[in-house]
């Protein structure tokens, strides 16, 4: 019972998150990138800014739901893509068995041979400060879970008397993928979804802090964490905004993923 | 030496689920009780040993020679457990260390419940196992690799060493094959024989027969019946009784042998079938008419289920071929019953919404199923609950709807009765019978109960004889 309530925290954090990006920057009222030297680093709640502004008196708040709309963005269409591909190579893979299989597992495994962030650095080397590399970069990261699992659900599922049943029944592929198939990945699918976005979210943060990732002025919240660390002693409030933000996110994200449970 | 039972109850919270009950067994009077599955037998075992489930208490009194043993503290009870009294559990293979050779499980039992030296343990063991007909090489095996039969009586070794003068035998025979069965029988009367008590549960009323004494039919939990073991199974005087009994597939009527008539639907030529590099069996061959019964029987391990993929084109035959004639040679003309129900459907989603899938994908007519349904005697409100949550010999009538929906020309099943119960069993076989005549389709039977082969199917292939087909008599 206490994992549907942390399941539904989660839920609830990430649906409020979602939303305050959504509405983004028209909530504040302030453009995120529209400088004022004549107030910086004013503390929050002062002169018409809610949580104060940066050291180019940039609108705190706009930054930061600027910032959630990248990393949001980012995330939701990374695991998608990853949970699409990987998922439907795995049943793929499953399913056909044999030279399909192999030739498959091998691909998956030497991906899986190569690490994570060196993928994504080396395409942002090639092509940095764009959004479009660091999304084909997680999303080729992330799939091979995906693939590893169902293909391992599917082998058992197919070798089972209910799929063997529905086939001598004529029922279909569109019937076994939907009936028998996907019913026995979908729950683990949505755990590995969640795993999978508070992952994004992390190596996100991490590439921009080390000025690999989105370079300034975007309002990523890793950026604006190595912008604001000169003023740390001045006005804490503002490295800590970005923090707290990313700190957020993550837990909500984990909180949804729950524990690896069978169904 | 005597085991008396008296207003024994088995209750969880306030919820009664076995007795009141009482019983008395002697020396040499085995007491066999019968019921089905759920009926509590495995909890009655499981209160007279003092080994009850969490949650579950019992009262009432266990006296062993006058000796109240329920009262004792839980210890000195399980002080009792191999000395006294001992339990052959159900499945052995699950009962059974797999990562210790046999012969050490019994020799262990020797040595730290008889106190004897390991030496002589090892010996006494070895002793065992050659007076059950196990031989070294088996006495060194994993269970694993040995079968039904030899992992049972190194199980009733194991159990036995101790000295125990009464021994429970739960379920002795599920699984087993007849040839089996009748040896674990001639174990547990031998016991007897040597002045052993012993209580025998078991939903095999052929079981019971083999072994005499007293008899004992419960359901849910309650005696519905009990008395001198012959005069219980030959007039049970209760109607469960009375429907129990007639369960018992050599009683059932056997069918009335016909003349071939229908054209061929399948035929099988010098059919071999092998899994990997193992062959299973060779020179298989029959002709199966339109509307035929024919049954596959022979002791497990002989390639059954093999066999019957091989016929439903699943495998390839390692020789020999398989043809299809007639209205066999329809894209959907074979069928297939399995031997776990559950395990043959869709498990998350509901029944309605396998059958509709079903009904669109043939473009079958609205009320085709629902029919079939109401003639195999299926309630229409079942189909709104998941395969698990319905019972075993429902969902096994479903799946023979399912199957007769396209009307096939043959049924090939799978043990399709081995989970249920005698009584749900004989239903069953018996809605198979009569609907597959009905729908003019043939039914190959695979079963390794030869008794209820015999007295269903109109032909009998015996895999053990090797291939010759026997017509009913």
């Amino acid at each position: 019972m206490t994992g549907g309530i942390a399941r539904f925290i989660g839920l609830a954090g990430i649906a409020a998150m979602a939303a305050l990006a959504l509405a983004g920057p028209l909530l504040v009222g302030h453009d995120p990138a529209r400088q004022n030297l004549m107030a910086s680093l004013p503390p929050p709640l002062s002169e018409g800014h809610l949580l104060g502004t940066d050291h180019l008196g940039r609108d705190m708040a706009a930054r930061l739901l600027a910032g959630a709309r990248i990393t949001l963005s980012l995330a939701a269409f990374a695991v998608l893509s990853a949970a699409c591909f990987g998922t439907g190579l795995g049943i793929l893979a499953g399913w056909a068995g044999g030279i399909t299989d192999r030739l498959l597992g091998a691909f998956a495994d030497g991906v899986l041979a190569l690490p994570g962030l060196l993928l994504v650095l080396l395409l942002a080397a090639i092509h940095p400060n764009s959004w479009w590399t660091l999304y084909a970069g997680l999303a080729l990261t992330l799939w091979v879970e995906f693939f590893r699992m169902s293909r391992a659900r599917t082998r058992i599922v197919v070798a089972g008397p209910a799929v063997e049943a529905a086939q001598m029944l004529g029922l279909g592929r569109w019937h076994i993928v939907r009936r028998h198939l996907w019913p026995a990945v979908a729950t683990q699918v949505l755990t590995l979804a969640a795993f999978g976005a508070a992952t994004v979210v992390t190596a996100l943060a991490t590439l921009g802090f080390i000025s690999v990732g989105l370079r300034p002025p975007t309002p990523e919240w890793g950026v604006m964490m190595a912008e604001l660390l000169p003023n740390w002693r001045e006005a804490p409030w503002t490295v800590m905004a970005p923090v707290i933000c990313l700190a957020f996110t993550v837990a909500c994200l984990r909180l949804c993923a729950g524990r690896e449970e069978e169904a | 030496m005597t085991l008396k039972v008296e207003d024994l109850t088995v209750c969880i919270g306030d919820r009664r689920l076995v007795g009141p009950l009482g019983f008395s067994v002697a020396r040499g009077e085995p007491l066999t009780i019968l019921g089905e599955t759920g009926a509590g037998k495995s909890l009655l075992a499981q209160a007279i040993m003092g080994a009850l489930p969490r949650g579950l208490n019992a009262t009432g009194a266990v006296l062993l020679d006058g000796q109240r043993l329920d009262s004792l503290p839980e210890r000195a009870r399980q002080a009792l457990w191999g000395r006294r009294l001992a339990m052959l559990p159900q499945e052995p293979w699950r009962a059974l260390d797999p990562l210790m050779a046999a012969g050490s499980q019994v020799a262990e039992v020797h040595a730290l419940i008889g106190r004897t030296p390991w030496q002589k343990a090892r010996s006494l063991a070895e002793q065992t196992l050659t007076r059950l007909k196990l031989d070294r090489r088996a006495g060194a095996a994993l269970p694993g690799t040995l079968s039904g039969g030899m992992a049972q009586r190194v199980a009733f070794a194991a159990a036995t060493a101790g000295g125990a003068g009464v021994l429970l035998a739960d379920e002795p025979t599920k699984g087993l094959d007849e040839m089996r069965r009748d040896e674990v029988v001639r174990l547990l009367a031998d016991f007897v024989a040597e002045g052993g008590i012993l209580i025998t549960i078991t939903h095999d009323i052929a079981v019971a027969r083999a072994l005499g004494g007293q008899a004992m039919i419960l359901r849910e939990g309650e005696v519905v019946e009990s008395g001198v073991a012959e005069r219980v199974l030959s007039a049970p005087q209760s109607a469960y009784g009375r429907e129990l009994v007639a369960a018992d597939p050599a009683t059932w009527p056997l069918p009335e042998s016909r003349p071939a008539t229908g054209d061929s639907v399948l035929r099988a030529e010098a059919l071999s079938v092998a899994r990997g590099q193992r062959l299973l069996c060779a020179g298989i061959g029959f002709d199966l008419p339109a509307g035929g019964r024919l049954a596959i029987t022979g002791p497990s391990g002989l390639g059954k289920t093999s066999l019957l993929d091989t016929l439903a084109g699943l495998i390839p035959p390692s020789a020999g071929r398989v043809e299809r004639l007639g209205r066999a040679r329809a894209p959907f003309g074979l069928q297939k019953l399995y031997q776990d129900p559950p395990a043959a459907f869709a498990p998350q989603v509901s029944l309605a919404t396998s059958l509709d899938d079903l009904e669109r994908r043939h473009g079958l007519p609205p009320d085709r199923l629902p029919s079939l349904l109401q003639r195999l005697g299926l309630a229409p409100d079942l189909l709104a609950r998941r395969p698990r949550a319905v019972s075993g010999g429902e969902l096994q009538r479903l799946a023979l709807a399912r199957v007769l929906a396209l009307a096939p020309a043959v049924i090939l099943a799978d043990e399709p009765t081995s989970r249920l119960d005698p009584v749900t069993q004989r239903r069953v076989m018996a809605v198979i019978a009569e609907a597959a005549e009905e729908a003019e389709a043939a039914v190959i039977l695979v079963t390794h109960h030869a008794t209820m082969a015999r007295h269903w199917a109109l032909e009998v292939l015996d895999l053990e004889r090797n291939a010759e087909v026997q017509t009913a008599a």
